[in-house]
């Protein structure tokens, strides 16, 4: 042993040694490294979950942003029918309204045209009457027969008539 | 070649190597047989116990242990366990959750052995065995690559003649031999004073302890001192006692854990099984003698393994000096990477196999 330098307080050093470098080591490297690469791995751990939550959240997110988007098109367009609708039926309104009105006042026209023209009528016949009279008054004055007188009297009337 | 042209520095540097290759070819232990060897010394002492950097013992008579020296391979455990501590120091002191580069640099080695710690044994079990096997890799990589730094093996104290032979007569004492002289090899030094060093060219200049006998202090003849060189400082794995040490606490740590996982009876019945029969005991008997055999090769792989390394290193050094060591200075970083790797895996593989109970254990 002793050839082969084999001796025990070469060997004690040695395990001291060794063992105060076990030791130093375990306290001054591996705790604190382990710690931070646990640490580490922990955090990444969660920044990917949390990352993928959040991916998660923003699709559904996106999913309602677009299914609402969609809803107010439809909303959008609706109104729009709509609105288009309700012009169509006001024009249609009016214009019935201003058909309707122009119809009236064409009558209103019309029965006054009518009006005038009857008074008109009735003016003139009143007119021939008179004549008539004053032509009978001188027949009378005349005198006539009676129904010479009578025949007379008709054919004016019948006269005045036909100018209607 | 026309490429290599224009790329004049590329140029220059291929040429100084081939130069220095040149060189250390003719001026080292190779050269010198052709009348070269003008840059090389002798080829270094070499022996399989660390040398004592201090001529007195820092303990003297203790009980068990006996005179205690301090030698080369504890300075150089204590520096690597100094710098990995300083490292981790320094590494964690301003530890946050967005790292700097050398925070990211340890992250990411820690990150991949206890990756493998987890792969092989199971995410529990492998945070539980996560620092041991982590610490064994760094003690044993940080030594190997330590070892391989200029000034390891040749910068160290003079040990005179005089004690040289002192250490050895101590050695035989009791045996009622006595030294035989001409079987210890010196070299011879240059300078006075507190400054001594082997000279280039120095190749041939090998005394032996009889050959200065009578000359007093490890004075020869010409005035030159002889003596050895005790490096400063030599690989931690380059002695038994280190590798010893690792694989004893390794092999203590897979025992515990075993213990711990199964419980002290059926962790011993792996190995005095008597309820199986007689195959089994014999079975668990070999089981037994393989868990010791596990110590020893742990030992002496990782002590073989490095001491053959700088055994490798010493001798091409010697054979050719300045750049022909290149190549094997990374081969040597890349077996200290290796066996850091081993020594660790193994223990990661023994320690997961130890705590799977009876039914996977051996079959």
């Amino acid at each position: 042993m002793e050839a082969l330098g084999i001796n025990a307080a070469g060997l004690l050093t040695q395990i001291v040694s060794f063992l105060i470098l076990f030791i130093g080591l375990r306290v001054l490297l591996y705790k604190p490294i382990l710690k931070v690469l646990d640490r580490r791995s922990q955090k990444i751990k969660e920044s990917l979950e949390s990352a993928d939550k959040a991916k998660q959240e923003a699709d559904i997110s996106r999913d309602e942003i677009q299914k609402k988007f969609d809803e107010a098109r439809v909303e959008g367009q609706e109104m729009i029918a709509q609105a288009r609708e309700i012009a169509d039926r006001f024009k249609e309104e009016e214009l019935a309204k201003a058909r309707s009105e122009i119809q009236a006042e064409r009558s209103k026209a019309e029965a006054e045209i009518r009006q005038e023209r009857d008074a008109a009528i009735e003016e003139l016949r009143e007119h021939f009457a008179g004549l008539a009279m004053s032509a009978a008054e001188r027949l009378v004055s005349r005198t006539m027969d009676e129904e010479a007188h009578r025949d007379i009297i008709d054919d004016v009337l019948k006269e005045s008539l036909k100018i209607k | 070649m026309a490429s290599l042209l224009n790329r004049p520095k590329l140029l220059v540097a291929l040429v100084a190597v081939v130069f220095l290759f040149c060189l250390g070819l003719a001026g080292g232990a190779l050269g010198n047989e052709f009348g070269g060897g003008f840059i090389g010394s002798p080829l270094a002492h070499i022996q399989l116990a660390a040398e004592p950097i201090l001529s007195a013992p820092i303990i003297r008579g203790l009980p068990v242990f006996g005179d205690v020296y301090l030698t080369n391979t504890m300075v150089t455990t204590w520096i690597v366990v100094s710098l990995l501590l300083l490292l981790a120091y320094l590494g964690t002191k301003n530890i946050t959750d967005t790292p700097g580069r050398f925070q990211g640099l340890l992250e990411a080695i820690l990150e991949l052995f206890l990756g493998l710690a987890e792969k092989v044994a199971g995410p529990t079990k492998g945070r539980m065995f996560f620092p041991l096997f982590m610490t064994i890799f760094l003690f044993v990589v940080t030594a190997n690559w330590l070892g391989v730094l200029p000034g390891f093996g040749t910068i160290g104290r003079f040990e005179p003649a005089s004690e040289v032979i002192h250490h050895a007569e101590k050695k035989l004492k009791g045996d009622g031999d006595h030294v035989d002289l001409s079987s210890i090899h010196l070299h011879k030094f240059e300078g006075d004073g507190r400054f001594v060093f082997i000279p280039f060219g120095s190749i041939g200049d090998v005394l032996t302890a009889k050959e200065i006998e009578g000359h007093g202090h490890g004075e020869s003849k010409n005035g030159d001192r002889a003596g050895l060189l005790v490096p400063f400082f030599r690989s931690s794995n380059t002695e038994i006692n280190t590798t010893l040490a690792i694989a004893l606490i390794a092999t203590i740590a897979v025992h515990w854990w075993g213990i711990r996982a199964l419980g002290i009876r059926e962790h011993i019945g792996k190995f005095l099984n008597f309820r199986s029969g007689p195959i089994m005991l014999f079975v668990g008997l070999l089981e037994g003698i393989t868990e010791f055999a596990r110590v020893l090769s742990f030992t002496f792989r990782l002590f073989g393994n490095i001491f053959a390394g700088e055994v490798l290193l010493i001798v091409i050094a010697f054979l050719v000096p300045l750049v022909g060591l290149v190549p094997f200075l990374g081969l040597e970083l890349f077996v200290g990477l290796i066996q850091g790797f081993i020594f660790s895996m193994l223990t990661l593989v023994f320690a997961t196999t130890a705590t799977m109970g009876h039914g996977s254990e051996g079959h």
